[in-house]
């Protein structure tokens, strides 16, 4: 991934890009929102991480400013303003995802891969299979090596979330809000049950295991 | 703030007053002016029609007695002469003035109005009388000119115009003395909220605009409003220093423990990753701690009409039941709902909602014991749609019930339990923010949470 960090606290900037670069991942560092904009128009990013609150030209104008020049490389704002409505304006500036600090290098890691361009193909299919492993998004029906598996509506809405992130770490956040539309955090553990649960019908029965756990991070499907 | 009195008011209320009277003053000029006019032709025309009455009976007299009746007839009316405001002259055919009240000079061919200069009268008692209307009539071979001051007009129009300035200088006056009075009220009540708001300001939160009476006017409004203002004020703040005391109280512990563990972990110089790990989980609670706080802030302060649409109500509840039903079995409950037909929308921010029905039914979660039935129902009345989350589980000490909505409170009971004791304070916050009223009930066995909401139609009125 080529990932564009727009980011004024050095501490947390190099914190970043020290860890994508050591996972091999290409980070640029830029420091004010003006700076930020000129780098974003003029590169070719996979991604690009916007802080909320910047010198220059604060987060939320940045993210406009790069929209409006038609720019549409996915962008996700870092933010220590948690207020209520602050997601929902971050998301109508024209940001995709959208992170509380603080938070776990995993989970900005999960969202940032999450949000990378993915090759176009791939993006709208209707039928999604992972080793033999294969859902229909259309007709919700899932089987795995030609066998059927019955799914509750709600456990299929989380395996084809991981599906549609296949071979990706998600994280817990990333499945409260992706499945659940769920934007806090619940006290019991709403994640464990269901994946749990989805685990004895699409892994149990099966010699091989698809649904892995990623310590400290999440969970990924893959083969 | 600035703590100059304010003249403003004062000059406000007499100005009023004084551009009253320059009003009232140009209204009585045209209403003068009209009244002139129309005075001028209706005396003329009252006068014009008693003289052709007089030539009437005149003319009457000649033809029944004869010419020298008319003579005798018009040097008595000449002399009687209606106190000198009436002049007649009476020609003969060769123009000779014949009989009359003045007999020089001969009054041939006159125009409608003479003036009393003209006439040559001196025998006027009146002063006023400064001009005649004139009239001829032939009687046979003779001419009969009469005459008619326009006094009158000026005795009229003198009665008006006093009236008029007596009632003029009457309401400036009055108006004057009402405007300075009502402008010295004015001026202390703006004085006294002015007052109010220097004291607010110097940190004496609980001032408030003392009431003015039984009337409602604008002030008292405005007065009623900034009382209402500074309620509100009051009670952020009050809820920002219970939140810094909570932050206080309850995060310093396990920052404490945070810190006792990393400085332990320096002394030992070799890094076991278990205690990593665990100073890890303990900073990302403390985190979950501090984000909960700062939502039941964030919730308090935030402006409810910003975001809120028509909610409905079954689908949250169905929505939370379905994912709460795995969780509800693998504790070994079981989670019903019961809605009735038709919708059951408020007027609220989904989000929160869903966030508020998720905490009850965790509340319920964490506090039973197994084979607990938890019920989550909807029902509405034409004023007010009830949630309700019950459980048959221990059920909560009445002694405490009003006690579980605060911040950080735990009861003995479920001090083991997980959580932070910030959920139901964050029910409440939701709550509030809807204008939705929280009951706690016994369930025979178990407790029943109650969250009254005002119903899509009521609320639309308050908002």
């Amino acid at each position: 991934m080529r990932v564009l960090v727009v980011e004024d606290d050095k501490e947390t900037a190099e914190y970043i890009c020290s860890s994508l670069t050591a996972l091999s991942h290409t980070a640029e560092l830029v420091l004010d929102g003006k700076a930020g904009f000129l780098t974003a128009l003029d590169n070719d990013f996979d991604v690009i991480v916007v802080d909320r609150m910047l010198p220059g030209l604060d987060g939320l104008s940045l993210v406009k400013s790069i929209r409006s020049a038609n720019v549409d490389t996915p962008i996700i704002f870092l933010s220590a303003l948690g207020g209520l409505n602050d997601r929902v304006t971050g998301l109508e500036a024209g940001a995709d995802d959208y992170l509380v600090k603080p938070f776990a290098f995993s989970e900005l890691l999960a969202r940032l891969t999450a949000l990378a361009r993915r090759p176009p193909t791939q993006a709208e299919q209707p039928i999604l299979e992972v080793g033999d492993l294969k859902i229909d998004l259309l007709r919700h029906g899932a089987s795995r090596n030609g066998q059927t598996i019955a799914l509750q509506p709600r456990e299929f809405r989380l395996l084809a979330y991981l599906m549609k992130n296949s071979d990706r770490v998600v994280t817990r956040t990333m499945l409260l809000e992706g499945v659940w539309d769920f934007h806090f955090d619940p006290n019991t553990n709403v994640v464990e049950t269901h994946i749990s649960r989805l685990r004895n019908k699409v892994d149990r029965p099966f010699e091989t295991q698809l649904i892995h756990t990623v310590r400290g991070a999440g969970y990924s499907l893959h083969e | 703030m600035s703590k100059a009195k304010s003249p403003q008011a004062l000059r406000t209320s007499t100005r009023l007053s004084l551009q009253f009277a320059l009003l009232y003053a140009a209204l009585s000029a045209i209403v003068f002016i009209g009244a002139y006019w129309f005075t001028y032709y209706e005396v003329k025309d009252w006068m014009l029609d008693q003289m052709l009455g007089d030539a009437e009976t005149l003319i009457t007299i000649y033809e029944r007695d004869g010419a020298e009746a008319l003579v005798q007839k018009v040097d008595a009316l000449g002399q009687v002469s209606f106190e000198d405001t009436r002049v007649f002259q009476l020609l003969d055919h060769t123009g000779k003035a014949l009989a009359g009240n003045i007999l020089d000079p001969v009054l041939s061919d006159v125009p409608d109005f003479l003036s009393a200069e003209t006439l040559g009268v001196s025998f006027a008692i009146f002063d006023e009388v400064e001009g005649y209307w004139m009239r001829t009539d032939a009687m046979g071979p003779y001419q009969l000119v009469q005459g008619s001051g326009d006094h009158i007009i000026g005795e009229v129009l003198e009665a008006l115009g006093t009236a008029l300035l007596v009632g003029y200088l009457c309401v400036v006056v009055l108006g004057l003395l009402v405007g300075v009075r009502v402008g010295r009220l004015t001026e202390q009540r703006i004085t006294q909220i002015s007052a109010t708001l220097s004291r607010v300001s110097d940190g004496q939160l609980n001032a408030r605009i003392a009431s003015s009476g039984p009337i409602a006017d604008d002030l008292s409004w405005v007065s009623a409003e900034i009382n209402a203002m500074l309620d509100q004020v009051k009670r952020l703040l009050e809820s920002q220093e219970q939140i810094s005391n909570d932050i206080a109280h309850d995060m310093r512990t396990p920052l404490q423990r945070l810190r006792q563990r990393l400085e332990t972990m320096r002394e030992n110089r070799n890094l076991v990753p278990e205690d990593v790990e665990a100073s890890l989980e303990q900073t990302d609670e403390i985190i979950a701690t501090f984000n909960a706080l700062l939502r039941i802030a964030q919730i308090e302060a935030v402006n409810k009409t910003e975001r809120f649409e028509p909610t409905d109500l079954e689908e949250i509840i169905k929505d939370v039941a379905d994912v709460f039903e795995p969780i509800a079995e693998d504790n070994g409950m079981r989670i019903t709902t019961q809605i009735p037909a038709g919708p059951l929308k408020i007027i609220g921010d989904r989000e929160l909602l869903t966030q508020l029905v998720v905490n009850l039914v965790e509340n319920a979660i964490s506090h039973c014991r197994l084979s607990t039935q938890i019920e989550m129902s909807v029902s509405a009345t034409s004023a007010t749609t009830v949630l309700s989350v019950s459980d048959n589980g221990p059920g909560i000490d009445p002694a405490i019930r009003e006690q579980v909505l605060q911040r950080f409170f735990r009861a003995e009971s479920s001090r083991n339990s997980p959580g932070n004791g910030l959920g139901l304070a964050l029910v409440k916050a939701i709550a509030d923010i809807h204008g939705a009223k929280i009951e706690i009930l016994s369930n025979d066995p178990g407790t029943l949470f109650k969250v009254g909401f005002p119903t899509e139609s009521a609320q639309k009125q308050d908002i």
